[in-house]
């Protein structure tokens, strides 16, 4: 039989998430009641939601080029994850890990002087 | 004591769900996409979870490689969703059956 | 090892990265009019590997000397020779893509850089001595094939044939990454040569279920029943040369890679694997012979019928002995062969306007309009199925051969069978090209790079093909017993 209390740290984590996280949305609202003036208008009132009309038919479609900025996106932030590791063992290892790294950074580069070229950058 | 046996659990339990989102979706590509994802993350917990057990670095080296390489690979799937998505109108799995055999 | 030392040895990959990263930036600024150019810089690239590659192959090299990194990357005679058919193959996929590509206006300059990274990823693959570097190696080759097969952006079948590839090779990543993961945790290892010492004597569960998730991923890879279904969807949809292209490098690749990983990395546990092989090995010749009955367009022909080859290659694994895995190597650079020239013919078939003809029922009696063209195609049926005086016959004749020896008579007995079997249908082809009446549909001419290209495989799968035989199997004995040093 699974022991319960080994899921205590879990349990208090999440309370204490709980109650923060109340905390930061029920406070500023208290605070501005009774703080701030109170004039809503139907344009405060709505949600925001990146730039799109909060409810509308999900499956409408949307502009495939925030597709393509979404794929620049993904690839060059996720690559920047190999940074830290490397940073953290610089002392270890040492010039062929600094020339490693500084080629890695260099086929970045050509892959977004590609992409540059290419009009992948431009919105229009 | 959470032992290494519960993460191999969780892992396994996350690739079924990626596989079987794979087959029994009749909808979105995107859903696969998503699958996709799935997949490689329960990889990744078993990779960072034995790495931990076996206080061996390897498995978390692995578990960045599998990272990148899974946005590289989201980025072409979805690269070539628009492609298919410009010349049928549709991304519905049932349509992806031109060729039959 | 020193860094440099690692360096020289992976020159040709060096290379290969360079020049594609700079052809990368010619694409994008001179554009497509350099498209013709560019392939032929890639294809002198790939012909100055070549060179590089040989020496070692001719030399048998293996042993820490050819060890780079660690012991991650293996630059042994083995790897070599399979990177001399890849090589090949991608060579070949440069030639004939121009003119087939300028058809359709849809030669871009990105063709010949993808080919040259897919080509970069499978020469990593064959030397992975470590599961990240195979990993790395084996996505290489996958991301730039997946752009490779919905190359034909305006054509529906490409643009879908794209898509299967990638979410079922996404698929098999996925499992085989599962199955690293697995043996990584039970052997805490993710060097090959670890994971044999780990599990020498027992194996824990956790790695058995490692083995059978990589076995099912690199089976996909390599298209063998039960892991098949993608095989003749994507093989028909993508354009021709990259189908050609996809029938015969990535497979090379593969089955090394599946090499490496049974009798390298898991050798000391051969029965835990065989049984897998032999399974997968019967089934994907029954399912390949079977499956090429009934089909009408010649493009999912082929693709069954590299389904049914691959079939016959797994029977030398299932062998596990040095003589198997010589076997295959030799099977494989013949299956590159005839599958080039499969490929390269049914590139060759055009109507008036020059659109693909891939409909069987289309080339009915070629041998009156285009009889060089039938008799090459014809060589290439009867080799594909085995047929004695033809080159295709000795590749099944030596794995049949080293699974007789290492006791598999029964296996050997059920392939032969098999292939008879599946030699039924592509006498069919034959006997349409040959005795039906015309149809009159192929007309256009093709340019000399396919018929140099066809003209060189058809010699190479015609008898004259046997005046090969000691010095491949030469090399293939010498690339063989480099998986067998740890015994």
């Amino acid at each position: 039989m699974v022991d319960l209390s080994q899921y205590l740290p879990i349990l208090i984590f999440l309370a204490i998430a709980l109650g923060l996280s109340a905390a930061f949305v029920f406070l500023p609202m208290g605070v501005a009641r009774l703080t701030g003036a109170h004039n809503p208008d139907a344009e405060k009132l709505s949600e925001y939601e990146c730039g799109f009309p909060a409810f509308e038919d999900p499956r409408s479609q949307f502009d495939v080029r925030f597709y393509l900025v979404a794929i620049l996106f993904i690839i060059f932030d996720l690559e920047a994850a190999f940074l830290f590791p490397w940073a953290v063992s610089l002392d270890v290892t040492g010039w062929p890990g600094w020339i490693t790294m500084m080629v890695f950074l260099g086929e970045l580069v050509i892959g977004f002087a590609y992409a540059w070229k290419k009009g992948a950058l431009e919105w229009e | 004591m959470i032992g290494i046996e519960h993460y191999v659990v969780v892992s396994s339990i996350l690739f079924v769900l990626g596989v079987l989102g794979i087959f029994l979706n009749r909808k979105n590509v995107i859903v696969i996409l998503m699958a996709i994802e799935l997949i490689l993350l329960a990889v990744n917990i078993n990779l960072v979870a034995f790495s931990a057990f076996l206080g061996d670095l390897t498995g978390q080296i692995f578990a960045m490689f599998v990272l990148t390489v899974a946005a590289g690979e989201a980025a072409i799937g979805l690269a070539i969703l628009v492609i298919y998505f410009r010349g049928r109108g549709t991304i519905a799995v049932d349509d992806v059956n031109r060729m039959k055999g | 090892m020193d860094f440099a030392a690692s360096l020289k040895l992976i020159a040709p990959e060096l290379l290969m990265s360079v020049s594609g990263l700079v052809l990368l930036l010619v694409s994008a600024w001179v554009g497509d009019k350099a498209s013709r150019a560019i392939s032929v810089a890639a294809a002198v690239v790939l012909g100055a590997c070549f060179f590089l590659v040989a020496p070692a192959v001719c030399s048998g090299a293996s042993g820490p000397d050819t060890l780079a990194f660690g012991g991650q990357f293996s630059a042994d005679a083995f790897a070599g020779l399979a990177k001399l058919m890849i090589f090949a193959a991608g060579g070949a996929a440069l030639v004939i893509a121009p003119a087939f590509f300028e058809r359709f206006n849809a030669m871009r300059a990105e063709y010949p850089v993808l080919i040259l990274f897919a080509v970069l990823g499978m020469s990593i693959m064959v030397s992975a001595r470590d599961l990240i570097t195979l990993y790395i190696g084996l996505e290489l080759n996958s991301l730039a094939a997946y752009v490779l097969a919905a190359f034909l952006r305006t054509d529906d079948r490409s643009a879908e044939a794209g898509l299967k590839y990638f979410v079922l090779g996404a698929l098999a990543s996925g499992i085989l990454l599962f199955g690293m993961s697995l043996t990584y945790g039970f052997t805490g290892t993710t060097s090959f040569e670890g994971i044999r010492v780990a599990l020498n004597g027992e194996m824990a569960m956790g790695a058995l279920f490692g083995l059978i998730f990589m076995l099912a991923g690199l089976a996909f890879k390599i298209s063998a029943v039960p892991f098949h279904m993608w095989t003749p969807d994507v093989y028909e949809g993508a354009p021709t040369p990259v189908t050609a292209f996809f029938a015969s490098a990535p497979k090379v690749a593969a089955l090394a890679l599946t090499m490496r990983v049974t009798l390298e990395a898991f050798g000391a546990q051969d029965d835990a694997w065989r049984q897998i092989v032999i399974f997968a090995a019967i089934a994907s010749i029954v399912i390949g012979a079977l499956g090429a009955i009934g089909q009408s367009n010649l493009k999912r022909l082929l693709a069954y019928s590299s389904i049914n080859n691959v079939g016959f290659i797994l029977i030398g694994l299932a062998a596990g002995t040095p003589a198997g895995a010589s076997a295959m190597l030799v099977y494989l650079a013949i299956y590159v062969a005839m599958t080039v020239g499969g490929f390269v013919a049914v590139l060759m078939l055009k109507d008036e306007n020059g659109n693909s003809v891939e409909a069987i029922a289309d080339i009915a009696g070629l041998s009156r309009t285009r009889p060089a063209l039938a008799f090459c195609l014809m060589l290439v049926m009867f080799s594909l199925a085995g047929i004695p005086p033809l080159f295709g016959f000795w590749g099944k004749f030596v794995v049949f051969q080293a699974a007789v020896n290492a006791g598999f008579v029964a296996l050997a007995a059920i392939g032969i069978a098999a292939s008879v079997i599946g030699a039924f249908y592509y006498i069919k082809v034959v006997k349409v090209m040959y005795f039906d009446e015309p149809a009159d549909v192929v007309k256009g001419e093709s340019d000399w790079a396919h018929w140099a290209l066809l003209a060189i495989s058809a010699l190479a799968i015609s008898p004259l093909g046997y005046l090969l035989t000691p010095w491949l199997g030469n090399l293939a004995d010498k690339a063989a017993a480099v998986l067998f040093l740890g015994v």
